[in-house]
């Protein structure tokens, strides 16, 4: 009886969030997995189309680029933060004067909202009045204003965009995991005359191995689910350059065209098949990466 | 024992909370109970008049004799996704603004209850009954107060500068002024024409569309006298478009440009001229103030004849939610902003002009500088509403976007969109979610001077 209602008592604990996860996180998934074999507007009757929905997104072009877009978006933020993160992380690993003022400035980005960020960085960035374009021109770096949200440099303006916004988050991390690496292993091998660069070759980068996938990991499924914000800088344009696959997804569920548009079409069904795929591809890339870099966690 | 007796009732008293926030009633407990206010919510999604609306609801809440409350929500760009959220949790508001190319969905959708009942002979007679922009299915749903009229904005100065006499009346000449205008203005960084390209839908439903409708072509590419797709007649517009872009003449930036940063930059005398609608003028007289001389005029044709008219978008306004409890109240509500005084202030105020024809012919002029420009003259006219299809594969106007941006084959890329948007259309009527008859006699040319005073 005691036991019975010890168990009780230890269910109550995990009730409430056991209540979130199912109404905000499994039953919205199951919602989507029904609506993405129906035709469904978001009005009138939900049309059972069967897989017609999943043939649409093999020839769905638009999506396919979101597709090729979001790789080179992720690629991007991936190879420019982690290494910068990993450098800073190092750096202010030491003791120099003013680390942690330092360690938070970096940090700072990680707790603004996207959308302020992406407004901020708009109005540094468009081309007619932009203050990066001003500074160039005033220094004489480039003759005319360069189109930095157009369609030749705005995947780029993004992608940096979003390095700024994640390179303190996974520096932190970084520096939990380099905080764990014991002192004494660099003590001993500078006593075997290894120099910084040899420490952190031989020590650092192999010790850092299961931070370092896990800080991957997650940046491989942040990069490819961001879309908040391109969404406030080029609303993935101009023609489709920065739509990435979420960005996509939310468009076909909340279609908004502004004054002066035709009336818009909620596509809740062929809106749930997409992301359906979207979902998989995220899992498959994130389940290849785990298996691809099993050797990263075993420096333990 | 005590303790986990404690975080066991606290785990109850947090799920309880968490369901009490979904509950509309336990958060109104003052309606209902005699004496007491009945609190209703109106939305909203409409900025430029929003202080208005703020006193008129106060107003309205301190004068009533009802014991009637009207909370205001303003909402922004999300007001569709927050209006759908609102519906799903059982938290809609009473009343609705709805507008041109929301209603059709918020009736779809089920949001908005008919007010027929409360429509005497009186407001029949007083407010025109426009099929599928405020009536559905034989049953009214809103009721118009003001319309929005297109125009070209222009900007005087930069006008004057490239001596250019009078604003471009064929595409030819538009192309031709905005070479001019950057010829002129380049060197101080004024470019002859702009468009908001970050939603190439808002951009050219506010330029390619009536272009094409003053010259007698349905501005979404929905033919009424055949009831078909056709998207050829916008060729010349989006060619014209290209080539003051190819030419220089378009603002840098365009394809990144939201609407108000263009209307800053016209405010600044950096553009000189756009197609857009009347709310530019309150725009130009509060949100931005405009530094330069600018008129509205009317939008140029394909080729400089009139064959249409220039839509005169509007016909609702308010509407009632179909999940209200307090219809009567909300009705009350929507009787108050519909009264005569308030509609008369609202074209004078230059928020919109007005579309009762008893109250536009009550109303002064609005005291809004530039608005003159904007006010209905003979072609003016209220187009029929072009079904909505939900077309795979890219939208029209991206389609156009990118040929202005990248180039390519017009022929192909408008005889795609004939094919995809027709097939759609089929699929549409074949479902009977659309009606789409020919209209065999259909004349756009008669649409228009319905509004002239």
């Amino acid at each position: 009886m005691n036991k019975a209602k010890n168990l009780a008592f230890s269910y109550s604990y995990i009730l409430p969030s056991f209540i979130l996860t199912v109404v905000l996180g499994i039953y919205p998934i199951a919602w989507a997995m029904r609506y993405m074999f129906y035709d469904y507007k978001g009005y009138g009757a939900e049309k059972f189309i069967g897989l017609d929905n999943f043939t649409r997104v093999l020839k769905d072009h638009e999506f396919w680029n979101s597709v090729v877009n979001t790789f080179v978006y992720a690629g991007g933020k991936l190879v420019l933060s982690i290494p910068l993160a990993l450098i800073l992380a190092v750096l202010l690993n030491q003791r120099i004067r003013g680390r942690n003022l330092l360690r938070a400035i970096i940090f700072m980005p990680t707790i603004i909202s996207t959308a302020v960020m992406a407004v901020v960085f708009f109005t540094i960035f468009n081309s007619y009045n932009g203050i990066l374009n001003q500074f160039l021109m005033k220094y004489k770096l480039i003759g005319s204003a360069v189109d930095w949200l157009g369609v030749d440099y705005s995947m780029l303006t993004v992608i940096l965009v979003a390095v700024w916004g994640a390179v303190g988050n996974y520096m932190l991390l970084f520096l939990a995991g380099l905080q764990n690496i014991p002192e004494d292993v660099y003590e001993s091998s500078a006593l075997d005359g290894a120099n910084k660069l040899q420490q952190f070759r031989y020590i650092t980068i192999p010790m850092l191995g299961p931070v370092m996938q896990m800080i991957i990991m997650l940046a491989i499924i942040n990069a490819l689910k961001g879309y908040e914000s391109i969404m406030v800088m080029t609303d993935g344009g101009p023609v489709g350059k920065t739509n990435v696959m979420f960005l996509y997804v939310y468009k076909l569920f909340f279609p908004t065209a502004g004054s002066g548009a035709a009336t818009q079409i909620q596509e809740m069904g062929y809106g749930s098949a997409v992301a359906f795929v979207t979902a998989v591809i995220v899992g498959l890339i994130t389940i290849l990466y785990f298996y691809g870099s099993k050797r990263m966690s075993q420096y333990e | 024992m005590k303790k986990k007796l404690w975080t066991a009732a606290l785990c109850v008293a947090i799920i309880g909370g968490i369901s009490a926030c979904g509950s509309k009633e336990s958060s109104n407990p003052e309606s209902g109970s005699s004496g007491a206010k009945t609190k209703i919510t109106y939305w909203t999604g409409d900025r430029h008049d929003s202080e208005y609306i703020k006193e008129l609801v106060d107003e309205y809440n301190q004068t009533n004799p009802d014991h009637i409350e009207v909370e205001l929500v303003i909402k922004g760009d999300d007001f569709d996704q927050a209006l759908d959220m609102s519906f799903q949790t059982s938290e809609a508001p009473d009343v609705i603004r709805v507008k041109e190319n929301t209603i059709q969905t918020f009736y779809k959708k089920g949001f908005l209850a008919p007010i027929d009942e409360f429509m005497t002979d009186e407001l029949k007679e007083k407010f025109p009954l426009m099929d599928n922009l405020n009536s559905f299915d034989g049953k009214r749903y809103s009721l118009p107060n003001y319309g929005t009229t297109m125009r070209l904005i222009y900007n005087k100065e930069l006008f004057e500068k490239a001596g250019i006499a009078s604003p471009p009346t064929t595409l030819d000449e538009l192309v031709a002024d905005a070479k001019k205008i950057t010829e002129v203005g380049k060197g101080s960084g004024a470019y002859g024409f702009a468009q908001n390209f970050k939603s190439p839908a808002s951009a050219l439903g506010r330029s390619a569309r009536v272009i094409a409708e003053v010259s007698g072509y349905g501005g979404f590419g929905y033919d009424f006298k055949t009831a078909r797709y056709d998207f050829s007649p916008f060729k010349p517009i989006i060619e014209a478009f290209k080539q003051i872009k190819d030419d220089g003449s378009m603002l840098p930036g365009v394809e990144s440009l939201d609407i108000d940063p263009l209307r800053a930059q016209f405010a600044e005398g950096k553009i000189g001229m756009y197609l857009s609608f009347s709310a530019e003028a309150g725009v130009y007289q509060s949100q931005f103030p405009a530094k330069i001389d600018w008129a509205a005029a009317p939008a140029p044709s394909i080729d400089g004849s009139f064959k249409g008219a220039s839509g005169f978008l509007g016909g609702q306004w308010l509407a009632i939610s179909s999940k209200t409890q307090e219809k009567e109240a909300a009705w009350k509500f929507m009787q108050y902003m519909y009264n005569d005084s308030t509609l008369k202030q609202y074209q004078e105020k230059g928020f919109g002009i007005a579309m009762v024809p008893s109250v536009s012919e009550a109303a002064a002029t609005p005291s809004v500088k530039g608005i003159e420009g904007f006010l209905p003259n003979k072609y003016d006219g209220v187009w029929p509403v072009a079904p909505t299809v939900a077309v795979q594969g890219t939208k029209s106007d991206d389609a156009f976007f990118k040929y202005i941006v990248s180039g390519g084959d017009l022929d192909a890329i408008t005889a795609d969109l004939n094919q995809r948007y027709n097939s759609a259309l089929d699929a549409a009527k074949a479902s009977g979610e659309v009606k789409a008859e020919p209209m065999p006699d259909f004349d756009p040319a008669k649409l228009a001077g319905q509004y002239t005073k």
